[in-house]
This record gives C-alpha cells, sequence and structure tokens, in this order.
C-alpha cells in the first residue's frame, strides 16, 4: 500500500478535493460546484476516491484550506488547516520553482501573491469590492445568455476595442446595456468586460506595485481566454496558467499535509471513510451567556455532537458537547 | 454623583489618568462594558451610517453609561496635546455629536476643552469647569490633577517596559514575551485594543506565539525624531497619526521587529495617507507590511485568513533566513 495525501479546498463557489501520492503524482482530482452543501459534497467526493484507489493507497495525511476550512477540518480530523494564501503558494512554487507573481482570481475573491526564492513576501486581497472577481463575470455572462465556460473564448473574437466601466459592478452592467444598444457586438462587449475586470483587479491589489515574472496566473477564472489575454496585455508579458490551475489550493494543502506528517510522524488524524456514511447536521443556537450573544454553530455526526464554532470566547468550541437548547435553529 | 466613562476612543491611552483624577475629587466612575454585540448593535443604530466604526462605538458605549444609570458621562473634547496639532476632527466635534445626536443628552455630559502642550493633560487651566461641577476649591483641583499625572506617568512607564494598554487596564495575563516572531501593531488604540471589533487580534497573535510591539512602548523622542525626518518642515498629521508615522517608521527600520500589522478602520482618513506611505517604503527596509481593515463585519474568517498567512510568510522567512546564517 502506498501513501496518500488528501487535500480539500472549501472556497465559496468551488469545491475541490486532490490526492497526491508520495511523489506529489496526481491520483485523483476532483472540481465540484458547491451550491451550498460543503458537508455533502466532500462526503461524495471522498467516496469517490475512496473507490478508485482503495486498494493501492492508504491515507496518510489529510489537508483543508479555504474559506470553509474549520468546519470541514473537524468533520475529516484533518492534519493540517490552513489559510488559501498559504496553500496556493506552496502549489504554485512546487509546479513553478522560479515563480515571482500568483494572480489568483477565484470566485469570491481575488489575490496577488509576491514571491522571491521560494517564498512568500507580500499578498494582497480584495477588500470591500467584487467588481475583480469571477462572481462579476458570472454574472454578466448570465445576463448576456453566454455559458461562463465559453466567455473567455468569445472575447478573442472581438476586433475593436470597448470600454466598460469596471469599477463597480452596477456600473458595468448600465454601461454594457447602453453598449449594446450602441450595437457593438457581443465579443466586443465580453472583451470589454475581461478588460474591465483585469483593470480593476490591478487597481485594487497590485495598486502600483512593482511586479516581476515568471507570472502565474490561477484559480477557477484562470480557465477564461479573455482575462488570460487582458492580463498579458496589461502587464506586457507571457502569463503561465500551471496545470491543474483551478485546483491549486488543493494540491498546495496535500502538500503541506505530507510536510506536516514528515515532521510529526505521528499517525494521521484522519476519521476514515467511514465518514462518508455518516449524517452530518449542522444547526445553530445564540448562547445568551453575555451580552455578545454569539451564534454557536454545532456540528452532529448521527445526532452527536462532534464540533462546535462561532463563539467568540472559546468555551462551545474547546469542549463540543450535547445539550438541549431551546430555539434551535436548523441550518 | 456618578461620572460614566466610555470604555472606548482615548479611554485606552488616557483611563489612569481620569480614574485617578475623579478618585481624587471623590467622584464615583462607572466603565462602560466592553464592547460587545449589544452596545455596538446600539451604537451603529444611533449614528449616521458613513461614520468610522470607532465613533459608532463610542456612541453605543455612552448609551450603556445612560442605561447604567450614571448622572454624566464624561465628554473631553480633546482638541491638542501638542504645539499646533490637532486631533482628528471627529473627536474635536465629539461632545457636540452626543449631546445633541442622542435624545436626552444635552445635559448629561461633563465636557471641556483639553488643549494642552504635552500628552500629559494635567494643566489645570483646561478644568476651571470643575470647580463649579464638583464644588472644589484651586488647590484641591490641582492636587488631583498632580496625582492623576503621576499615575498616568506610571502607566506610561509600564508600556515602555514593554506592556500592551490590554495588558495594563484588563485581566489579560502579562506574562513575559516568548514568541519567536515580534510583530509592530500599528494603530490608533481605539482599533488596537477593541477586541469586539477586530476581533481579538492581539489574542490570535499571542496564540500564535507572536509577540506584540504597539507605538505606546516607543520613546517620544524616537517617535519624533521619525517624525521630523519624514517631514522636516511641515507637520504632517494630526497628532495620534503622527504617533504612528513615527512609530511604523521606527518598526520598518527596528532589527527587533520581523513584520507591521496596520489596523485601520474603514473609511479613516488620515490613515489613507499615513498607510501608503509605509506600505511603499516598507519595501525599501525589507520588513513586510500588512493592511488588516477593520469595520462592522462580524464574520472572522477574511481577518483569520490574512494574519494567518502573514504569520506564515513571516516564519518561513524567518527560517529561511537562519537556514542561510547557518551555511
Amino acid at each position: 500500500m502506498n501513501d496518500l495525501y488528501i487535500g480539500v479546498d472549501i472556497g465559496s463557489v468551488s469545491i475541490n478535493i486532490v490526492g497526491l501520492d508520495d511523489s506529489k503524482d496526481m491520483q485523483f482530482k476532483l472540481y465540484k460546484r458547491n451550491p451550498g452543501s460543503p458537508v455533502e459534497v466532500v462526503k461524495e467526493g471522498l467516496a469517490s476516491l475512496n473507490k478508485k484507489l482503495k486498494d493501492r493507497f492508504k491515507i496518510a495525511g489529510v489537508g483543508v484550506t479555504g474559506s470553509g476550512r474549520q468546519l470541514i477540518g473537524y468533520i475529516l480530523g484533518a492534519d493540517i488547516v490552513k489559510n488559501e494564501i498559504t496553500a496556493h503558494a506552496t502549489a504554485t512554487i512546487e509546479q513553478v520553482p522560479d515563480v515571482r507573481t500568483i494572480f489568483e482570481i477565484g470566485g469570491q475573491d481575488s489575490k496577488l501573491i509576491v514571491i522571491n526564492n521560494e517564498i512568500v513576501t507580500d499578498f494582497a486581497m480584495n477588500t470591500v469590492c467584487a467588481a475583480g472577481t469571477g462572481s462579476f463575470l458570472d454574472h454578466q455572462a448570465e445576463r448576456l445568455g453566454v455559458e461562463i465556460e465559453e466567455f473567455g473564448d468569445l472575447a478573442l473574437q472581438a476586433t475593436k476595442d470597448v470600454r466598460i466601466a469596471g469599477r463597480c459592478t452596477v456600473f458595468a452592467e448600465s454601461d454594457m446595456i447602453s453598449k449594446q444598444q450602441y450595437g457593438f457586438t457581443k465579443p466586443e462587449i465580453i472583451n470589454g468586460l475581461c478588460e474591465a475586470l483585469v483593470r480593476n483587479y490591478f487597481n485594487n491589489l497590485v495598486r502600483g506595485k512593482e511586479l516581476h515574472p515568471r507570472f502565474v496566473f490561477q484559480g477557477g477564472v484562470a480557465a477564461n481566454a479573455g482575462i488570460k489575454a487582458a492580463i498579458e496585455k496589461e502587464i506586457n508579458d507571457e502569463v503561465i496558467i500551471p496545470d491543474n490551475h483551478d485546483v491549486m489550493g488543493a494540491i498546495g494543502i496535500a502538500l503541506l499535509a505530507q510536510e506536516e506528517m514528515r515532521e510529526k510522524d505521528e499517525p494521521s488524524s484522519f476519521k476514515g471513510f467511514s465518514i462518508t456514511h455518516d449524517n452530518f447536521e449542522t444547526s445553530s443556537f445564540i448562547c445568551e451567556d453575555c451580552a455578545n450573544e454569539c451564534e454557536v454553530i454545532r456540528i452532529q455526526a448521527n445526532g452527536k455532537t462532534i464540533a462546535m464554532t462561532g463563539d467568540r470566547c472559546g468555551k462551545w468550541a474547546s469542549d463540543p458537547r450535547d445539550i438541549d437548547v431551546k430555539d434551535e435553529t436548523s441550518a | 454623583m456618578k461620572i460614566g466613562i466610555p470604555r472606548s476612543l482615548l479611554f485606552f491611552y488616557y483611563y489612569p489618568f481620569w480614574e485617578e483624577l475623579f478618585k481624587e475629587l471623590g467622584i464615583k466612575v462607572v466603565v462602560s462594558d466592553q464592547n460587545n454585540e449589544r452596545i455596538m448593535n446600539k451604537g451603529v443604530k444611533y449614528s449616521i451610517s458613513e461614520i468610522c466604526v470607532p465613533m459608532k462605538v463610542y456612541v453605543g458605549q455612552v448609551l450603556d453609561l445612560v442605561e447604567q444609570g450614571v448622572d454624566l458621562v464624561y465628554v473631553p473634547r480633546i482638541v491638542s496635546i501638542q504645539k499646533d496639532v490637532t486631533i482628528c476632527p471627529k473627536f474635536l466635534g465629539l461632545p457636540d455629536m452626543i449631546k445633541y445626536s442622542l435624545e436626552g443628552m444635552e445635559n448629561r455630559v461633563l465636557t471641556h476643552k483639553i488643549e494642552q502642550e504635552s500628552d500629559d493633560i494635567s494643566n489645570w487651566k483646561d478644568y476651571q469647569i470643575f470647580l463649579e461641577i464638583f464644588d472644589i476649591s484651586k488647590k484641591e483641583l490641582k492636587r488631583a490633577l498632580k496625582k492623576a499625572s503621576e499615575k498616568w506617568q506610571e502607566y506610561r512607564a509600564m508600556h515602555r517596559k514593554g506592556f500592551t494598554s490590554d495588558q495594563l487596564l484588563e485581566d489579560v495575563k502579562r506574562t513575559p514575551d516568548t514568541g519567536d516572531l515580534t510583530i509592530g501593531v500599528l494603530g490608533y488604540v481605539y482599533n488596537v485594543y477593541d477586541k469586539f471589533v477586530n476581533m481579538d487580534l492581539l489574542g490570535k497573535l499571542r496564540e500564535m506565539n507572536v509577540n506584540i510591539v504597539t507605538f505606546e512602548m516607543i520613546d517620544d523622542e524616537v517617535i519624533q525624531r521619525e517624525v521630523d525626518q519624514f517631514a522636516p518642515r511641515k507637520k504632517m498629521f494630526w497628532e495620534f497619526s503622527n504617533k504612528l508615522l513615527g512609530a511604523g517608521y521606527h518598526f520598518l527600520k527596528s532589527d527587533e521587529i520581523d513584520g507591521v500589522i496596520h489596523v485601520t478602520a474603514f473609511g479613516c482618513g488620515p490613515d489613507s495617507i499615513l498607510g501608503p506611505f509605509l506600505d511603499i517604503d516598507s519595501d525599501k527596509y525589507d520588513t513586510p507590511f500588512m493592511t488588516l481593515r477593520i469595520d462592522e463585519q462580524t464574520g472572522e474568517s477574511h481577518l483569520l485568513t490574512r494574519v494567518e498567512a502573514f504569520v506564515d510568510l513571516l516564519r518561513l522567512q524567518k527560517t529561511k533566513e537562519a537556514r542561510k546564517c547557518e551555511k
């Protein structure tokens, strides 16, 4: 039996699971749109991983990253739970060792990661604005009646430049409508949108920072040829889109899990594939012990509380237990 | 008579002074509760929406004191604590804002102007209103101010020994710094020490085994020197922005500080100038710099992601440098 390291990335738009073997080769990959029930997606994903690999591999480590990492981390019994910036950078450095700049555009956030000598030296994340992220494109694609998968390639067919106001999705939309009414073609408008998004990304995150090659572009939006072209135009250089650009976070956290296990010299704390048959339920209650009135999230497996989170003081999180609470709301 | 002091804004800088002053005058002081969801919601409800979050917190804290039944809420109009340098204009208008925008507060505010030439705000001339209100003699007032000043100097001396204000004012454990990393946490006291709004940033850093340095620990002379170097001919900012500017440059240059986190409230005017100066210059001194923007939101994940990634970055850099030295 060979060792397998599982990486799970719980993003806002997609959930990604990968399995890497000892020599860091990918044995399993899953990219799935997050329909809002991450636990179910992860259960199904792990079940199919198990089916495919159970004869040849045993699980040697599990890592979880992404904005929903805490909850899934509890459920899986992860060996390592880490933020997505570190995870993304780890995966990219593994594939492109001389990378200096990573553009990462995901569903709900975008990041810029600056690297020097294989170490992250600076990063930026979008703050209050979604105009430079994937959901902006999703929304506009829907409006134009174009499948998001075809969106980027259509942009490349544009023959004329159209400037779409990109500072805010609201302005972009009204600008787009008027440009449509003037008679510009769909490819031209889509191209204008791609450029607007990239302009936004540079205004919000790069903000005049000096960037060095090699440039890597990853995240779900990297599948969009129109955005790639717009970035290359902006930096006047070539960008690399790594293999498996859409699951880089999961790859990175799997690599970190491998590293962690090597140093720890203990068996993995992974709870095993039996969890794919377990019945998980999330509920919440308002803790009224102090004026903070935290909404405490409670996760139950087969009716037994296994984790609690959301409390500011940590008294529930550190000691999850079954309790009778009235006014309980099922989530 | 019971005087209420809101646990907000410059409370974290001047509370030992105010506490001693009123104690010496024989007046009972009530401090509002630690900021929490209920106080915050009240503050948000009774403030104009575009004002910065620290001001909203202050409003909530004032209302909390009123509920606790204090006779007067102490809202000094802090204009200046250094010659020719004033404080953010919102502080200048604070007593009026409280008096006239909150119902029933017009006659429940104890206010007077503080316009002094040093941080030690004990010059009796600004406190003459106390003579009549508390029916005390000039001598009694001066004596109380002297005591308050001494107490406050002790507090400031403890800062310089390396204690943060939350360690001095609250029951935060005063354990010696044992972390392998030191981060300069740069921000106004009301942003750095409001655990509710910043989601216990200091606690999170301590849990990650990080030592914390704040501007209060830096000698005034060092701060002044950095400010003068930055703008030799011109006074740059408002009072506490100057302090942060000086401390910030000191952090960037210091070998003992591995990285700087700038905690800023969304929409802060002075910080929108201060932050980029430090951010851009941080490259020059090879010190990582991160801006952490706080507002009314209560979701922790964005803050945790940034802080964790920043600490990871600093640790990796440090181990790499150590490896280089071994070679």
